[in-house]
């Protein structure tokens, strides 16, 4: 069952150094598609680790009714799966199916459910049949599905995506488009494929150095030239692209 | 990430591979107790160490070469503590203790025996059975949470560490045409300051990537070990065959 994330003046600094997240506030509405994009720096994988209680900073992080804190930290984890950007930091173990059943096993669920839950994912994933190979040995591609499914196991109300679709070539992009398109969860997907997170989102937000900037629909936001402009992301140069490989 | 860096031929099938982790792991405490309370100079009981040790390996079918290398591994440090008692008593003869009956070159030999037969048992043990196993086995042990779990960690972030020093070795030799212009010292110390510091990063995410997936200071684990009288019978056989030739009986 998808839930609702509401962020609430979230400030956070790595160090006594510079705020990386400066006053963010933004709702995020249940299975809602939500893109958060953003230059280099921006502070939207910091951002992404607030949700599941990674980080801690300044103000609230509220996912569903559960105010995000130390007390609640088991529960809220269990209802927001964090994708990491670098499948590589996220499969540690020697196969795929282990790799799944940790989540799983470490909310405590007994092994024919943890079982259920790994043939799911990975069928999920178009994934069946990867249970006992390793994880090092496969695609980038198939290495993020697995890191999804690593994470869809854990039936998680929020899934939180870090770049999903970076070194990600056009046919695999499509596929996980797909993929998050037929979830049910609340997604919230960072990252600096801008297309991407145009065409699968139903609202997006652009961070730029710690603040939100900007909230709506994507394709409204990436239209706003000088908006995208200000923050580094201009798209404009793709039309010219795009006008040179399709004339007419 | 490799991921057989200790367990090179967990997956090989011997009869010792299908042995209970438990089964193997006391199994092997309990010889090297057994060989490493051998007297100083007794030599002689060494031959049926090493033969029984032989046949544990052939029974293994664990290359002998790899075994081999493994050993070359701590060689400096056995080949130093066996060297550095003849030296020792060499230059201080008044700290020779009594050798009654055998020279301290026999002494010496006999630690040399004693650590190769430690170190050859122990990769055997490492060799023969999946880490996870074996750490699921010294858990049921009853050994304390803490050292099965820094273990756990250790091992995972010893690919960590492997794959950052794979990473920026392949970075350096991509822009070394020919020789090092530099001086080799300070671009290898650079390296290996980067690989700690990026291993730590590493490090870091991975763990989070654990956080995030309620991980709680255990590594959860469905498997289950099964003891079976045969197990028991072949350790029970292994260990006192030891005793008999330790004791001289």
């Amino acid at each position: 069952m998808p839930t609702g994330i509401k962020l609430e003046n979230l400030s956070f600094s790595y160090s006594r150094g510079k705020k990386v997240l400066k006053n963010v506030t933004v709702e995020i509405q249940p299975g809602e598609r939500f893109g958060i994009i953003g230059p280099s720096g921006a502070g939207k994988s910091t951002l992404l680790l607030h949700l599941n209680g990674i980080l801690s900073g300044e103000g609230t992080v509220q996912i569903g009714e559960t105010i995000v804190n130390k007390e609640s930290i088991a529960d809220v984890r269990r209802k927001v799966g964090l994708v990491f950007q670098n499948p590589d930091d996220q499969l540690f173990n020697p196969t795929v199916e282990e790799d799944i059943a940790f989540g799983p096993l470490n909310f405590g669920l007994n092994g024919e459910t943890v079982s259920e839950r790994v043939r799911e994912a990975l069928q999920a994933m178009n994934l069946t049949g990867f249970e006992k190979l390793t994880s090092h040995h496969l695609s980038l591609g198939e290495r993020k599905r697995v890191a999804l499914a690593t994470v869809l196991a854990m039936r998680p109300e929020v899934i939180a995506l870090d770049e999903p679709f970076s070194n990600l070539d056009p046919a695999m992009v499509l596929q996980l488009m797909k993929i998050l398109k037929g979830l049910d969860a609340t997604l919230v997907l960072v990252s600096q494929s801008i297309l991407p997170i145009v065409a699968c989102c139903d609202r997006m937000a652009i961070l730029k150095e710690g603040e939100i900037v900007a909230v709506g629909p994507p394709k409204q936001l990436a239209a706003n030239v000088e908006l995208m402009r200000s923050c580094g992301l201009d798209l404009s140069f793709y039309r010219e692209i795009f006008k040179e490989i399709f004339p007419g | 990430m490799k991921h057989d860096f200790l367990d090179k031929y967990s997956n090989l099938d011997s009869p010792i591979h299908r042995l209970d982790p438990r089964v193997k792991i006391l199994s092997v405490f309990l010889a090297i107790v057994i060989i490493v309370s051998e007297p100083l100079g007794e030599l002689f009981h060494f031959v049926f160490y090493f033969v029984i040790i032989a046949l544990l390996v052939g029974l293994s079918r664990v290359p002998l070469k790899y075994l081999l290398v493994r050993c070359l591994i701590v060689s400096p440090f056995i080949v130093m503590a066996a060297a550095f008692l003849p030296l020792s008593v060499k230059l201080s003869p008044e700290l020779q203790p009594d050798y009654s009956g055998y020279s301290v070159y026999h002494a010496s030999l006999t630690i040399l025996f004693k650590a190769y037969s430690a170190v050859i048992l122990l990769v055997l043990l490492t060799s023969t059975e999946k880490f996870q196993r074996l750490l699921l086995g010294i858990r049921k042990l009853k050994m304390p949470r803490l050292v099965g779990v820094i273990s756990a960690l250790m091992y995972r972030y010893i690919f960590l560490l492997t794959d950052e020093v794979l990473k920026t070795t392949r970075a350096r030799e991509s822009r070394t045409p020919g020789k090092l212009k530099k001086s080799k010292i300070k671009v290898y110390g650079n390296q290996m300051a980067m690989v700690f510091i990026r291993s730590w990063e590493r490090a870091h995410r991975v763990y989070d990537a654990m956080l995030s997936r309620g991980f709680h200071g255990e590594f959860p684990d469905t498997r289950s070990l099964r003891l079976s009288g045969s197990d028991v019978f072949v350790a029970i056989i292994f260990v006192g065959i030891l005793l008999v030739i330790r004791l001289g009986i």
